[in-house]
């Protein structure tokens, strides 16, 4: 799909809907592994909800949260696309109220895959 | 680019590259920015083309392509708004977040209507005596009567402003007054006289002109945006309903008091 670039007049700052730095501490990176256990697509950004297990074999429920749904929606993702019991990679940084609710910064599958993987070049097929 | 109002082909890719590649969220950077960055790329929806007319700018009047500077006027508007911004500390409750963290009206929302990171999409629905804009970014429907009738009073100042249309031919030239100074485009004031015209040049481009008339600039300004036309359906970004971020934004607020 062509999408033209607001040349000069691009004057969308370069971060999301939300300061995602007011939300979440650049100091506590993170990088956990975990299943899903619900996915909100969700407006304004969706969450993906994991159970994170620790080497003592307790566990701890995280919030991610992730973009706009409608850009997902459009590029043929769906409830579907992420089910319960799959296993993810969080890289990402913590809420800075240390609530366990992270940004997706980079989210990968097992097998090392970006999650829903595409992008904005050109020789990019959306949802491919 | 300022001297040179189009882009060669070759010229054209060079950039393609260069801003694809400056955009890519992907490339992870020192953790202060990256966190700024939010997420990877395929969450975004910015552009990968320049427009096909090769324009270097979307500014077409004036020829520099640049918006003109801010008058006196424009100085001091935008000189009260930040003296309001600054009343309020950063996070002291939900007022104190910008309009588009709220969710009340996105900046580039418009009128007029510019292309955002993502969402920049558009629904036009025309029946007697209306024309409807859904605008994806964030939720808005302009509703623009076309019967004739004149603008509110100017004691009413809307967010979006106050739309009336009339047709020239196949073109919809659509005026917007009313505005606020709370919700600027480029600098602009509650005083800024919006023409917008939309002409459909054929099957898949509608061609979108738009031109402010503000004293908060020296002159006016003409940018000129081709609307390609994209599968339906738009979906509702109804940005309130799940707004948990801003109930993040105001506890990591708190937590950094402590």
């Amino acid at each position: 799909m062509r999408k033209f670039l607001g040349i000069l007049l691009a004057v969308a700052p370069l971060y999301a809907h939300h300061a995602f730095s007011a939300e979440f501490d650049s100091t506590k990176p993170l990088k956990m592994t975990g299943v899903v256990t619900k996915v909100e697509f969700i407006n304004p950004h969706s969450w993906i909800h994991i159970d994170v297990k620790d080497d003592a074999g307790k566990v701890t429920s995280w919030m991610i949260e992730g973009g706009s749904p409608n850009t997902l929606f459009r590029r043929g993702i769906n409830k579907d696309s992420l089910p319960k019991g799959t296993i993810v990679v969080v890289d990402g940084y913590q809420a800075k109220d240390g609530s366990n609710r992270a940004n997706g910064r980079d989210v990968t599958l097992a097998d090392g895959k970006k999650l829903f993987v595409g992008g904005s070049a050109p020789t990019e097929q959306p949802g491919k | 680019m300022a001297t040179k109002p189009l882009f060669t082909e070759a010229e054209a890719q060079v950039y393609e590259k260069e801003t694809v590649a400056r955009n890519n969220a992907d490339v992870r950077v020192a953790a202060d920015q990256d966190v700024g960055k939010a997420y990877n790329d395929f969450w975004w929806d910015r552009g990968n083309q320049v427009v096909p007319t090769l324009r270097t700018s979307l500014i077409i009047d004036p020829e520099d392509g640049h918006v003109p500077a801010l008058s006196d006027y424009g100085k001091q508007v935008q000189a009260e708004r930040a003296n309001q911004r600054r009343l309020r500390g950063p996070a002291d409750g939900p007022e104190s977040r910008s309009l588009a963290e709220r969710c009340i009206v996105w900046p580039t929302g418009g009128p007029p209507m510019m292309p955002s990171f993502y969402n920049n999409n558009y629904q036009f629905v025309q029946g007697p005596g209306y024309v409807g804009i859904y605008i994806e970014m964030i939720h808005d429907v302009r509703i623009i009567p076309t019967d004739g009738r004149s603008h509110v009073p100017s004691n009413i100042r809307l967010w979006l402003g106050d739309p009336v249309g009339h047709w020239e031919g196949e073109t919809l030239v659509v005026e917007t007054t009313n505005f606020t100074n709370d919700s600027p485009f480029n600098g602009s004031s509650k005083d800024m006289k919006l023409i917008e015209k939309f002409t459909r040049i054929n099957k898949d481009v509608l061609m979108y002109e738009f031109t402010v008339n503000d004293p908060a600039f020296v002159r006016p300004w003409t940018a000129q945006i081709p609307m390609s036309s994209v599968e339906g359906p738009l979906y509702e970004y109804a940005c309130t309903e799940g707004n948990y971020a801003m109930e993040g934004i105001l506890a990591g607020a708190r937590q950094g008091e402590k």
